[in-house]
């Protein structure tokens, strides 16, 4: 046993406090104290969804650090800035400490404090009431990705609910979908290898996703493969780019039609790739006669003969050439047909399932727990997903549409909504309809570490243990790198707080549903922990925190056996699917219409140090970003009289909003931008309570038309100086 | 320090890898109790040109541990001091707060902690790197922008990175030698 791995068993058994000595300087006289390592008990990160490994140093009772864990070949021993702050999370002085009943109108900020019987008693109560009165359909649960979302989830479907909601409509739904309809799976993209790749939008320096994140600056950085970036905005991506062009927003498919008419008018398409293992090659080749690089320069703004270059060049790279697939896609209504021209792009060079191309994702064996089934739920999904959305993943659901309904109260009634770990008030386009349908529920429960914009509205707030207090399920995260990681308790909770499981537990036995949940965590976990690759899986789990193949394996799918989960076993290029579900069976462009005189578009974008809405109340984060502005064309803000630092107030269809102006050259004139995260209106996120400007005030409703994904860059605002 | 007398740390930075994603700078507050609104380590941004032709560049930073530290000729206490390992440091009880080494020292990479009443910068975490880790900044960088060792030892990989790059270290008509090399 090495004594690295002593150390951390050590760590885990709690020993931690003792060991540790606080050397801050040493004096030149003084001799130094014989140090031990630093021990650390692993666990997994939560502050957004990279899930990476990291190691807990804790002193005297209290977390000190998060040190990255090597050990982790996804997360490639690196712990970003929100991984180091989340320590800042456990201590918060506005952190939710006890359960808490709403006492006053709804968003006036006034909570009775209350023990864990009454608000389970309470929200129970609701909750059956809505049932009795409605049915159980008169139900939504509404979650993102976490650990214990699937305790809530299932807590949702044995109460009988067919509304459960979860984050892919706001995110990736259109991209999967794409992939999946083209490869019948979602590949990874082996940015480590690639000698070329082209990225549209999807600024990975400021929206860290790992390992892709790292590989790209590995990879191209230091290998020097070439870089191509397309984005509005002058991004920390694009300034490491070789090349940057600020594409005119919403017409990402051209530039793509037009790489695959150079690739296939000038021959440069792998054929013998493309015969044996694809499907509707001579339909693409007629279909994109039309998209020459000259009207996709008319379109896009990027010159002809760049397309052109850039095509040949991608082409040359062949099998080591990729065209970057994002992961928030909820851009605009096209979406799912511009994923998919990207997936007939990279399909062309066959850079499937090759080294520096796009590969299958490898999983990890795990064990499963058994818990007691439920009945399917009698009632059809609010969102009409099935009818509407017929080839989406129908247990997500569909954000957005199932606003609109539930505003109508159609199909049916829907009079009660649990939220776990999501803020839909400034996840979700438009707070204004949010806001209204909360205000149209006869109940509202949040669960949650802080009180987030819409904990502030609900009517019981259930404090969640953070994660460094709590032990959750095993996780696996399929990748050419794949892993499997666990979440363990560093320290016991240091309020009144429950993990998701024992919130699930507290209601489920009030709804008579406790046979479903007659289980603990630790049970869980060693049933999980059982079909790992690893010799005593649990006992390895709780030293390490993960196990993962840190070699890629190539080639599996690219055998004369090998079926691709489609319709006809090939990659369809051309989708009979799609046809018959009414959709364009080969990726169709259609020109975006464009900002009327005096509006721009509005686009969204990431920062390093945030995660989606949250953490800028950090104050290790909030240093960095004080404040959102919005980002606004130099040239057009000199015409309009705006100079940096003047506020502007911001007008769509959905909203208006005030906010400091930034006048900059790193944005299109055409559009402009604002971070997110900011201008809440919870008073206990007190950095940023009333600071900036909440983006989803402004954003319009709109949905990609095959996936129901949000499209979110499909707002027009108007700008004037206040 | 008796093991330390025949080394020499340095930092290698190579600037064309950094982000500016900050982890680098929390992973210090966390690691070293850093208070709000002082900084042991920061990036510096520089941005440029005209749109399209834009140019942006982040170069991290932190006390350069020179051969030859200013600060610690200016210290009248002798609190500023520099360990046979190169590395430049305070000791908190022989700090009067003078500040006279926040004013010599050429890269502002001192500060007064209003929380310990003494001057306060970057240590290279000597705690840890006299554990055999590497600091806080280096271990938790995504874009692996730092390379740490010891210059002394020829089995380094930082002797194969400054053979093979080109590289600047920032004011040297200071004199103060310092030990950050910004690889080019």
């Amino acid at each position: 046993m090495d004594r690295r791995l002593f150390m951390q068993m050590v760590g885990a058994g709690g020993l931690a406090a003792s060991s540790i000595a606080c050397p801050k300087f040493f004096g030149r006289a003084k001799a130094a104290p014989e140090l031990p390592a630093p021990l650390g008990v692993p666990t997994t990160c939560e502050l957004c969804p990279n899930k990476c490994s990291v190691l807990a140093v804790v002193r005297k009772g209290r977390i000190h650090k998060l040190n990255p864990n090597p050990e982790n070949p996804k997360s490639r021993g690196m712990l970003c800035a929100r991984g180091n702050a989340a320590i800042q999370q456990v201590y918060d002085p506005d952190r939710l400490k006890q359960p808490l009943i709403r006492a006053g109108a709804r968003g006036e900020g006034k909570w009775k404090p209350v023990s864990w019987d009454e608000a389970f008693d309470f929200a129970a109560g609701k909750l059956a009431a809505t049932k009795e009165k409605y049915g159980p359909q008169g139900t939504l649960w509404s979650s993102t990705e976490g650990f214990q979302e699937v305790f809530f989830k299932n807590l949702g479907m044995s109460f009988g609910s067919p509304n459960i909601l979860r984050h892919p409509s706001l995110c990736l739904a259109s991209v999967n979908l794409a992939y999946s309809m083209t490869f019948g799976t979602v590949p990874s993209f082996d940015l480590l290898n690639s000698k070329y790749v082209i990225m549209a939008g999807a600024n990975r320096f400021e929206s860290i996703i790992t390992p892709d994140t790292m590989d790209l600056i590995g990879g191209v950085m230091e290998r020097k493969a070439k870089f191509v970036y397309l984005d509005p905005r002058f991004t920390v991506t694009a300034s490491k780019a070789d090349e940057w062009y600020p594409i005119k927003p919403g017409t990402d498919m051209a530039f793509i039609l037009a790489m695959i008419h150079v690739i296939i008018a000038e021959d440069r398409c792998d054929k013998t790739f493309l015969d044996q293992w694809t499907l509707g090659f001579d339909q693409l080749a007629a279909h994109v006669v039309p998209y020459t690089p000259e009207w996709a320069a008319a379109e896009t703004g990027i010159p002809a003969k760049e397309i052109l270059r850039i095509a040949r060049e991608f082409a040359d790279a062949g099998h080591r050439a990729v065209f970057y697939a994002g992961r928030r896609s909820s851009w605009y209504q096209n979406d799912f047909q511009m994923r998919r021209a990207q997936a007939i792009l990279n399909t062309l060079v066959g850079n499937w399932d090759r080294e520096g191309g796009m590969v299958p994702n490898r999983k990890i064996e795990k064990g499963e727990f058994m818990f007691l089934p439920w009945d399917d739920p009698a009632a059809p999904r609010v969102d009409e997903v099935g009818k509407n959305f017929p080839l989406t993943s129908a247990k997500d659901g569909v954000y957005l549409p199932l606003r609109e309904n539930v505003l109508k109260g159609e199909p049916y009634p829907v009079k009660a909504w649990m939220i776990y770990k999501q803020d839909p008030m400034n996840a979700v386009p438009d707070q204004g309809k949010t806001l209204k349908m909360i205000e149209g529920m006869d109940f509202v429960g949040v669960v949650d570490i802080a009180m987030s914009d819409t904990a502030w509205y609900a009517d019981v707030v259930f404090p969640e243990s953070h994660y460094l207090e709590r032990t959750d399920p095993i996780e696996v995260m399929p990748g050419i790198w794949p892993a499997a990681v666990l979440r363990q308790q560093v320290v016991k909770p240091i309020h009144d707080t429950k993990p998701m499981l024992e919130i699930a537990q507290g209601l489920a036995k009030r709804l008579g549903l406790s046979d479903f949940f007659d289980y603990t965590i630790d049970q869980w976990v060693a049933a999980e922990a059982k079909d790992l690759p690893v010799e005593n899986g649990l006992e390895h789990m709780k030293k390490h925190g993960v196990v993962g193949f840190s070699e890629p394996k190539y080639g599996t799918t690219r055998n004369a056996v090998f079926r691709f989960v489609t319709k006809s076993g090939k990659i369809e290029i051309f989708s009979e699917r799609l046809a018959e579900a009414g959709h364009d069976p080969l990726p169709v462009y259609a020109s975006p219409a464009q900002p009327p005189q005096g509006k721009f578009r509005m686009i969204l974008g990431r920062k390093a140090t945030m995660t989606h809405a949250a953490l800028a109340n950090l104050p290790w984060l909030h240093e960095h970003n004080p404040e959102n502005d919005l980002w606004i064309n130099a040239d057009e803000a000199a015409r309009m009289g705006i100079r940096t630092g003047d506020l502007v107030q911001v007008t769509s269809t959905a909203g208006t909003v005030k906010i400091k102006a930034r006048a900059t050259e790193e944005i299109r004139s055409d559009c402009v931008f604002m971070l997110h995260g900011f201008g809440k209106k919870s008073k206990w996120l007190r950095s940023v309570y009333n600071v900036g400007a909440a983006d989803s005030i402004l954003l319009e409703t709109a949905w990609d038309k095959v996936s129901g994904n949000a499209a979110m860059h499909e707002t027009f605002v108007h700008v004037v100086k206040v | 320090m008796a093991k330390t007398g025949n080394k020499r740390y340095v930092m290698l930075l190579d600037s064309r890898k950094c982000i500016d994603c900050k982890a680098c700078v929390v992973a210090c507050k966390a690691e070293n109790d850093v208070p709000l609104g002082v900084f042991r380590n920061w990036i510096n941004a520089e941005r440029s040109g005209a749109f399209p032709r834009l140019r942006a560049s982040f170069d991290p930073e932190q006390c350069h541990h020179c051969e030859n530290p200013s600060c610690v000729r200016v210290c009248p206490t002798g609190a500023s001091f520099q360990r046979a390992d190169g590395i430049v440091l305070v000791t908190e009880a022989d700090c009067i707060g003078c500040k006279y080494c926040m004013i010599a020292c050429p890269y502002g990479a001192r500060f007064f902690n209003e929380e310990t009443r003494v001057v306060d910068k970057c240590t290279f975490c000597a705690h840890r790197v006299d554990r055999g880790e590497t600091p806080a900044c280096v271990e938790t960088c995504p874009s692996r922008v730092r390379t740490f060792g010891d210059l002394a030892d020829p089995k380094s990989p930082l002797h194969a990175l400054l053979e093979s790059r080109r590289y600047r270290i920032l004011r040297p008509q200071t004199g103060n030698g310092p030990q950050l090399y910004y690889l080019l």
